[in-house]
């Protein structure tokens, strides 16, 4: 059984204009113990397909219209809020991409800390909880962890502060951590050391990581397997090694070309996807990536491709997945 | 930060100057004054027994000497330039003394003094009632955003909000007071209050209280609930409580633990003004209750040409303003660590 299975998962948002489903059937699992990655550009869904998860989606506009979410077995769609709290931050945490915001400006470090263990520790006294917060501290490599506790959010770097984030999230030893593009608010030297410091905490803990992130090169550095989504579909599903050896989807394809590499031709024309994601409240009755696709045919068009097995583990959502893999 | 206070107190002396001088200035520069509104008082009175005695108006100008109102002007002060009278008062006021009312001929600091009572009750009263009510109203009204409790609240708040002080006043008054006797018509407590044990003098006050209570509240529940329910959705929606949601806390338990204080910086900012509650009060309504308050007090002193007692009333509530001022960024900083008040103490 795997960790977290994600089934024909869809989400909508009701808007002014009527519902807007932003997450359209979407199904994945998550092993104990691997990494998996969410890629794809902002308002593909990604955040929203973990907020999902999380049960944590604005409300009252935001709702799951379909689909589950099972943790070990349990759908958490349908369990009480109660249910629900207590998985929350305890077998499943989540980390988010802004952590000027993520952090109440007006707690200290110590009790925002603190109160991440007592919650599913009710019975934790003051003392076992400051010990949890520093040991936290040192496990997320805050130096003078004894004198951060009594510090106010403001008072730390964007980096320390995501490390803060994830000391919390480690809280209660979580089964799983969501992080959602933990490392996009972040300057690149500071983004490479969280990077690091996820990895190891996923080595020393064995916890399950879904990592949100529209950076392929951070997929490529942390995961092992790898979602591709576009305008609310998954478009391509794989291990990391194979989608970076051999992507399927035109739009995973489209996506690579467009990195920067070292050993390219320099000064040459950076590639890039012409045309623009269709609007979320309008999309084409086909395939989403139609209107911006170069192996575009009819069929595109009509029908709305499923995912289909294209090799071992490695599934695509594209009519014309064998013509794309000829040409 | 203590640099800061001590620099925001120091600025009160020039402030105060400030206000002061100009309002001395306009008192001595308008037409017409103590001395002229004594002289017409006595010409008016001598004219009625004039008149009911011999049937002749008599010239009130002609009650009193040159000489006489040269004296009068010299008692209070009035013969000598702005700069010269206006030095001669602050130096009275820093030495405690605010002069001698020109219409009860009694030191100023005693007339005001015998309204303190009734106004730092009402504006006690007005603090409390109005926090009290408020801050839980804007809180529910925040978890029910768009219920139909939110918008009957709302449209009762800004009803209340929506009509004048007065006209809620005299409203209640004919009301209440007038057609259904339920109330007194008028004071701040009864003719026999002082025969009353505590009890009964408690509930004496508490019976006179209530429709000006009222009038002086109506509008007043509007600006602060409204602040405190679009600051706390502010902060509902703010990134940290869904952090706190994502750690397994209740709903309702991080609008407490986690916004409520956040969407208390607002309220904050003019918490400390209230202090001038003391002072201020609707001289509109203490007139049509016949409250003797500050209200009363200050309009009928600029009617009357009392200037000693405006300028009394003045120095107390530009003092009070400013104290309340500095108040307000005592209850920011208390509230909010982030502020930091002077260069000095920079976060690294």
């Amino acid at each position: 059984m795997p960790l977290l299975a994600v089934e024909d998962l869809s989400t909508a948002f009701d808007t002014e204009g009527g519902r807007v489903t932003v997450v359209d059937q979407v199904s994945f699992e998550i092993d104990a113990g691997e990494t998996l990655g969410l890629v794809g550009e902002s308002g593909c869904g990604k955040s929203v397909t973990a907020l999902s998860i999380m049960g944590l989606l604005p409300k009252p506009a935001g709702r799951t219209v379909g689909g589950s979410i099972s943790f070990r077995g349990e759908d958490l769609g349908a369990v009480p809020v109660e249910r629900l709290q207590q998985v929350r931050g305890n077998r499943i945490a989540m980390i988010f991409q802004e952590p000027m915001t993520a952090l109440n400006p007006v707690q200290r470090v110590g009790r925002q800390l603190a109160e991440a263990y007592t919650l599913h520790a009710p019975g934790a006294s003051a003392d076992e909880a400051k010990g949890r917060a520093l040991e936290l501290l040192d496990q997320v490599g805050i130096p003078a962890a004894e004198r951060r506790l009594t510090e106010y959010p403001h008072q730390l770097s964007g980096g320390m502060r995501q490390r803060v984030m994830i000391a919390m999230a480690l809280a209660s030893r979580p089964d799983l951590l969501i992080a959602d593009e933990p490392t996009t608010a972040l300057d690149v030297t500071i983004q490479a050391q969280i990077l690091e410091l996820l990895r190891d905490l996923q080595r020393e803990t064995g916890m399950a990581i879904l990592f949100i992130t529209h950076d392929l090169g951070v997929i490529a550095e942390l995961c092992s397997r790898v979602v591709v989504m576009y305008a609310g579909r998954i478009a391509e599903q794989a291990s990391a090694t194979a989608l970076f050896a051999n992507p399927r989807h035109p739009y995973t394809q489209g996506l690579l070309r467009s990195i920067p590499r070292l050993e390219g031709e320099p000064k040459t024309v950076l590639s890039t996807i012409p045309g623009t994601v269709p609007d979320i409240g309008d999309l084409p009755t086909g395939c989403r990536f139609a209107n911006r696709c170069p192996h575009v045919e009819d069929v595109c068009r009509q029908r709305a491709p499923v995912l289909e097995e294209a090799a071992e583990a490695h599934r695509v959502a594209c009519h014309r997945w064998r013509a794309v893999e000829a040409a | 930060m203590t640099s800061y206070f001590i620099r925001r107190f120091l600025l009160i002396v020039p402030t105060f100057i400030g206000v002061t001088i100009l309002v001395f200035a306009v008192t001595r520069l308008v037409p017409g004054g103590p001395i002229e509104r004594m002289l017409q008082e006595a010409a008016m009175a001598g004219a009625d027994v004039a008149a009911s005695t011999s049937g002749f108006a008599g010239h009130g100008a002609s009650s009193l000497s040159d000489d006489q109102i040269d004296q009068l002007k010299a008692y209070y002060g009035f013969d000598k330039p702005v700069i010269v009278g206006y030095a001669e008062w602050l130096g009275k006021v820093v030495r405690l003394d605010l002069g001698t009312s020109t219409r009860y001929s009694e030191p100023v600091w005693d007339t005001i003094k015998d309204r303190f009572p009734i106004s730092i009750f009402y504006g006690v009263t007005t603090l409390i009632l109005t926090y009290s009510v408020c801050i839980p109203l804007g809180i529910v009204k925040a978890i029910r955003h768009k219920t139909t409790f939110d918008n009957l609240t709302s449209a009762v708040v800004f009803f209340g909000y929506a009509i004048p002080g007065y006209v809620v006043a005299i409203a209640l008054l004919t009301v209440f007071a007038g057609n259904l006797g339920w109330f007194p018509l008028s004071g701040f407590v009864s003719d026999d209050f002082d025969d009353l044990g505590t009890l009964g003098k408690i509930g004496d006050v508490a019976y006179h209280a209530v429709l000006p209570l009222i009038a002086y509240l109506a509008g007043s529940f509007a600006v602060t609930t409204m602040l405190m329910k679009n600051s706390l959705m502010d902060n509902l929606a703010a990134e940290y409580v869904r952090t706190a949601i994502a750690k397994g806390m209740a709903f309702r338990r991080a609008v407490f633990a986690h916004a409520f204080r956040n969407s208390l910086v607002p309220i904050a900012t003019s918490f400390g003004n209230n202090i001038t509650l003391i002072v201020t009060g609707s001289f509109l309504i203490e007139q049509i209750f016949n409250i003797d308050g500050f209200g009363l007090l200050g309009w009928e002193s600029l009617v009357e040409r009392d200037y000693p007692v405006v300028m009394g009333i003045l120095v107390i509530s530009s003092l009070l303003f400013m104290i309340g001022n500095i108040l307000s960024d005592i209850c920011v900083a208390l509230v909010d660590p982030r502020v930091k008040f002077g260069s000095g103490e920079a976060s690294q």
